[in-house]
């Protein structure tokens, strides 16, 4: 059995058919990715399940990892926050260590290809130092929002920039006027993951037992970093209005240990003293690689809140709407592309505004079940790894055909 | 009968192209308007129906939804909302519609409305890559047992993509069926369906309804061979 043939049983046996006719228009073609991680985040996270996906469908496609001292880590994380627009103190000598490490890399990597994908910044000068002739095109994949970067970073970042034929970002709002075409490509989720996947119920009712939360009550959840930005406190206000009309109500707030984000301990420590003793609030610290256990909470939960008050994509919303529950969503980001009034949730601009959608969700199951069945196949539709993959097909044969017509392949 | 096409199914894919421009108020709408290449106005008022699985039952272009939604402009959103791209035989003739309603529904008021931080629109343009999927229909009973397999891009692509092709009112399924010689009265019927004001979902379950009432009286599709 072949990696796509799983996904028939998702999205059906002529969606997969009709992946397969358009990666023949590109097949043999050898595509590299190159990140700065093979393990850990969301991109190589990405690449685990493309690459191979790709190779399946007949693309010649490999995987370099760029690699550098510690002090380029420091360096390109640091450039990884002012891209996403925080203040950053970076010395020229910080810079010069980002040149070298690509230099260094360039000559060593195998970068010859038709295509290469530079994603982030990490890799982002590795053209400047490969030699001509070897890539035929240059696609610089940014997996962040870069609308409004730090400047020092950005003008570091942007005479790279100029040597790719074409950038790739995850939402229209996160890109910013380029020299070369930009292509959107959303994220998306792999419904066969320990994250998405089926889980036996038995599983599903262990987690719940395991963590003190009574499967025959209604619980809400929300699943998200500890961060002012997703509004834990407005969550637990808006709970709180409901809970006198429903005692019976749950909320769970799940998010990772935040040791190394002072910020985010102390946040942690506000929504902890926010709590108080309340024995249907429960605040989960789950290591990042519990997967099920937010499985088994999301398929769990009556309805999921992502409340958020700025927000990238939102895949937790994407997760949720997957597992068939309607999203209560701060309007904002991504959460405005997958949240529609009525249809897959609501769009909420306030605690009141949470509060008084959880009543009404709550009061009409009919609904709840109904916007579950429309959020699950909007997901089928848009959200899924096969869509993912259909997208970059197309931006790959647009490349071949540079301008604006259509085409057909 | 020979001598008539096999019917070619079809698929396409959007490439989407962010401009990296975006407008929070009207004026600032009505400028990118008047500015931006065909591809983004034909994105935002046609191509905008592949990524929205079922919103467009209200509106059928993303500007209304945008005005009605974020701006909180109604009367504008319901104007714009009735403009239909396919009446149009050049993106200039549309630009320049929507140009006029917006310039006018400016001129009356007393307050150019904005959106709140964050609900922009965001311009986009795109491509459109269509695909043959190399499956070949011979016959309209075949056709009807494969409607309900063909994917929503599909859809866009025979019909609404077929407007634009053709220069003409007519999708795919009917100018076929036509060729084939099957009965006038469903060809009209499938010409009758008002693609615009639905969501793909809504044309393909219509199309496949209008083949269904045919279907028990085959007899009447297939007149050719009668």
């Amino acid at each position: 059995m072949q990696l796509l043939d799983r996904y028939e049983e998702v999205v059906g046996h002529h969606e997969v058919e009709r992946l397969r006719r358009l990666a023949s228009r590109l097949a043999g073609r050898r595509i590299v990715h190159v990140n700065s991680t093979r393990v850990g985040g969301g991109v190589a996270e990405i690449l685990g399940w493309m690459v191979p996906l790709m190779q399946e469908l007949g693309l010649d496609v490999h995987w370099e990892v760029i690699s550098g001292p510690a002090d380029f880590y420091r360096v390109t994380k640091a450039i990884h926050n002012g891209l996403q627009g925080l203040p950053v103190a970076l010395k020229p000598s910080d810079f010069d260590l980002h040149y070298e490490v690509n230099k260094q890399n360039a000559a060593k990597l195998n970068l010859a290809g038709d295509v290469v994908v530079v994603h982030d910044p990490q890799p982002i000068f590795l053209p400047a130092f490969t030699p001509q002739g070897q890539v035929q095109r240059w696609i610089w994949r940014c997996h962040v929002d870069a609308s409004r970067p730090n400047r020092v970073v950005w003008k570091h970042l942007a005479g790279a920039i100029t040597r790719y034929q074409a950038t790739i970002f995850s939402m229209a709002a996160f890109a910013r006027p380029l020299p070369c075409p930009i292509f959107m490509i959303p994220p998306s989720i792999d419904p066969l993951s320990d994250k998405n996947g089926p889980i036996p119920e038995a599983e599903r009712l262990e987690t719940l037992n395991r963590f003190g939360i009574d499967p025959e009550r209604p619980l809400l959840l929300q699943v998200s970093r500890f961060d002012h930005f997703k509004d834990p406190l407005g969550v637990i206000a808006a709970y709180r209005m409901v809970k006198p009309y429903y005692p019976e109500l749950q909320l769970v707030l799940v998010g990772g240990p935040a040791d190394d984000d002072p910020e985010g301990a102390e946040v942690l420590r506000e929504v902890i003293e926010h709590a108080g003793e309340d024995k249907d609030l429960k605040i989960l610290m789950l290591p990042p690689d519990s997967h099920r256990a937010i499985n088994a909470l999301q398929r769990s939960a009556i309805i999921v809140l992502q409340k958020s008050l700025k927000e990238g994509f939102g895949l937790t919303v994407t997760e949720a709407l997957w597992k068939g529950k309607p999203v209560i969503g701060g309007a904002c980001g991504g959460i405005t592309l997958q949240v529609h009034d009525y249809h897959t949730g609501f769009l909420v601009h306030s605690p009141a505004g949470a509060a008084y959608r959880i009543r009404y969700l709550l009061r009409y199951s009919d609904k709840r079940e109904r916007m579950g069945r429309t959020g699950f196949e909007f997901v089928r539709e848009h959200f899924l790894l096969i869509r993912h993959l259909r997208d970059y097909f197309t931006t790959l044969l647009c490349l071949d055909h540079p301008g604006e017509a259509d085409l057909v392949a | 009968m020979s001598a008539i096409e096999p019917f070619a199914v079809f698929d396409c894919s959007l490439a989407r192209l962010p401009i990296g421009r975006s407008c929070s108020n009207l004026r600032e709408l009505l400028e990118a308007i008047r500015t931006v290449p065909d591809m983004v106005i034909e994105h935002h008022m046609t191509r905008c129906v592949l990524a929205d699985y079922f919103d467009l039952n209200e509106f059928p272009n993303e500007l209304a939804h945008w005005c009605w939604n974020m701006l909180g402009d109604h009367m504008l959103a319901e104007q714009l909302g009735l403009i239909d791209p396919y009446q149009h035989d050049s993106i200039n003739s549309l630009r320049a519609e929507l140009i006029n309603a917006i310039e006018e529904h400016i001129w009356g008021i007393d307050r150019v409305p904005s959106c709140p931080p964050g609900l922009e629109l965001h311009l986009v343009g795109s491509r459109l890559v269509a695909y043959d999927t190399g499956e070949r229909i011979t016959t309209p009973t075949a056709l009807a047992e494969a409607l309900p397999l063909l994917s929503l891009r599909s859809y866009f692509y025979h019909v609404h993509n077929a407007r634009r092709r053709t220069a003409g009112s007519s999708d795919d399924f009917s100018n076929w069926l036509e060729s084939y010689g099957a009965d006038a009265s469903l060809v009209a019927r499938l010409r009758k369906i008002d693609a615009h004001f639905l969501n793909l979902s809504q044309v393909r379950d219509q199309i496949i309804e209008a083949f269904r009432d045919y279907l028990p009286a085959p007899q009447l599709i297939l007149k050719a061979t009668a």
